[in-house]
């Protein structure tokens, strides 16, 4: 299979100073500075195919941005090595930056003084994009994105989200094939969120750009990912699809029974434990929430119909938050 | 090879400044200020003296004059427009110069030349303004005329580099006020903004020709004025070339090393 995105053992260490507090200790560190190796990213082996949207997740200082940076061509890696369209692009900066376009969170690449519609412009030139070409590709960014109404505006007075919106469209107007996405939608309201979600799913499906989007917003990964990549403290923990997640993680599912008779007596079910009883009320869990075999929520609500007369259920079912904070506190505890 | 188009690049100055009319407002009356009162400076210090360290009124009210006119041409508002190196270091957006195509030294002298183009603007519409007013002496002929140019052209050429060392500090301190003060203080005082250098003790003139930037200013005013005669013209234009040589293969160097240093505000 064709990779877009090819990541074997790749490692970065920094070497800080550390400083000795107080007065005394900061002379010290400056005549005899003490240098500590920081591991930031430690050993990562992943792939990503051709039109496929992958998270890249882990908690504050997992070393996501670090890998971004390595990704794109900023940050030369200290061992290991990574290709991005074919190209290592620490070696070749200058041909990685066609085959790619980022976004840093709320970093905006836009010039400050310039309306919007000029920096687009000079971007085309940077990238010599034809006029014909880049003109189309800004009308179908528009559609989505609508930003022809504030384009003519400086971007000093852009609001977030306007700015936001605006600094996609930048990074993709000469037809990236993969882009790198750091928690674009950090700070936005929910109306641009969803905005923002949709031009990218479009991207995706439709132009069959190859996306690498770090975020903390879990609907987000919901709504996009196809497959979710976890590191944390620089190592990858999990690699698979969501589902597998959830399985793995996140089978903490309930469900809440009324019985139609009070007095029935209930036993538990094929992988499905009786957690509590009280009159009418039962409550099913799954008897072993780690196990590979261990039921879904659908198969148990299933099963206690089948099994029982009841008049009323409710399900509990941990949404991909839950899941998430049990994979990184499982991360923590590996 | 982005550079087909890439110039046009140089066009972030001016076209920030067009869209902000109270700055272009802002420049004008500072720079008419600055003009009128340093003429009058001038000529009141000349009111009782005839040639004083060998300028002649009219030669020194010229040279101050131009003084002003050409500091114009590098002090554009880059921190109101965000886009100083120390800024994007800051803030972290220093990656995208890392992201393009075109490599982060030729979009930085792109920019500065965009800048240097508009400032030149400015400065020829008050040198014409001042010569129609009779402020300053035309020059005494065409030769004198191109030399100076010529000069002038390389002496802005050996301020983008200084400047550009002061922006390349921000790779490694983050931070370049201190320095950035220290420089703009050693700038005016040293290439002769404050006042001809040859108003000083000849210890500090010997001294000053070590350092580059009397290159800058006072060598293309000097020739200007004729302080410096045409006949000198041709060692003074080879010690500006030499800066300009010098200063290019250190700000390369620097250039190499800071690329290995590209760091931003997280993770």
């Amino acid at each position: 299979m064709t990779r877009s995105i090819e990541v074997r053992g790749l490692s970065r260490t920094f070497h800080t100073t550390v400083r000795r507090p107080g007065l005394a200790g900061t002379l010290r560190s400056l005549v005899n500075p003490e240098r500590v190796a920081k591991h930031a990213v430690s050993d990562i082996t992943f792939d990503v195919a051709p039109g496929e949207l992958l998270a890249l997740l882990g908690p504050n200082g997992a070393g996501k941005s670090t890998t971004i940076k390595m990704l794109t061509g900023i940050l030369t890696p200290t061992s290991g090595e990574a290709r991005v369209a074919g190209v290592v692009p620490y070696q070749e900066r200058e041909r990685n930056a066609r085959n790619i376009g980022a976004v840093f969170g709320q970093r905006t690449q836009l010039w400050w003084d310039l309306p919007v519609r000029e920096s687009f412009s000079i971007l085309r030139d940077i990238y010599e994009v034809p006029k014909a070409e880049h003109a189309t590709r800004l009308g179908e960014f528009d559609d989505i994105l609508e930003l022809s109404s504030f384009w003519d505006t400086r971007v000093r007075h852009l609001s977030l989200g306007q700015r936001v919106r605006c600094d996609l469209a930048a990074a993709l107007l000469h037809d990236p094939p993969v882009v790198f996405l750091d928690e674009p939608t950090i700070g936005m309201d929910v109306v641009v969120k969803e905005q923002v979600r949709e031009f990218l799913r479009h991207q995706v499906e439709e132009r069959g750009r190859t996306v690498l989007l770090t975020t903390h917003d879990m609907t987000e990964v919901e709504r996009l990912a196809e497959r979710v990549v976890l590191i944390n403290h620089g190592r990858l923990v999990l690699d698979g699809s969501l589902d597998e997640i959830r399985r793995k993680f996140g089978s903490t599912w309930q469900v809440r029974a009324t019985l139609a008779d009070a007095h029935t007596e209930v036993t538990a079910l094929p992988g499905i434990a009786v957690l509590r009883q009280e009159g009418p009320q039962v409550v099913f869990g799954p008897e072993s929430p780690d196990g590979p075999d261990s039921p879904t929520v659908h198969q148990a609500l299933k099963a206690v119909i089948e099994r029982y007369e009841v008049t009323g259920v409710a399900i509990d079912e941990a949404d991909l938050e839950d899941v998430m904070r049990a994979a990184y506190v499982h991360a923590e505890a590996v | 090879m982005a550079v087909l188009h890439a110039w046009r690049a140089a066009r972030v100055t001016p076209l920030g400044e067009l869209h902000a009319p109270p700055r272009m407002t802002a420049v004008l009356l500072r720079l008419t200020v600055q003009v009128v009162l340093v003429a009058s400076l001038w000529h009141g210090l000349y009111a009782h003296t005839g040639t004083t360290a060998g300028l002649a009124e009219g030669q020194a009210v010229s040279y101050a004059v131009l003084a002003v006119l050409a500091s114009r041409l590098r002090e554009l508002d880059q921190y109101a427009g965000r886009d100083t190196v120390l800024q994007h270091m800051h803030f972290g957006t220093i990656v995208y110069w890392y992201l393009r195509p075109v490599p982060p030294q030729r979009y930085h002298a792109l920019r500065a030349l965009g800048e240097q183009l508009y400032g030149f603007a400015w400065a020829l519409g008050g040198y014409l303004v001042c010569l129609a007013a009779g402020v300053v002496d035309p020059p005494k002929s065409l030769a004198v005329a191109g030399v100076f140019f010529v000069s002038l052209l390389l002496g802005q050429w050996v301020l983008y580099y200084v400047m550009l060392t002061l922006d390349q500090l921000c790779f490694w301190t983050v931070r370049n006020n201190a320095a950035m003060l220290i420089l703009i203080f050693a700038q005016n005082l040293l290439s002769g903004v404050y006042a001809p250098l040859w108003f000083f003790p000849d210890w500090f003139i010997t001294l000053s020709g070590f350092l580059p930037f009397q290159a800058t200013l006072s060598v293309p005013l000097s020739l200007y004025i004729g302080r410096i005669p045409l006949s000198d013209a041709g060692g003074q234009l080879a010690i500006q070339a030499c800066w300009v040589a010098v200063l290019h293969l250190f700000t390369r160097f620097l250039w190499r090393r800071a690329a290995r240093r590209v760091i931003s505000q997280g993770g």
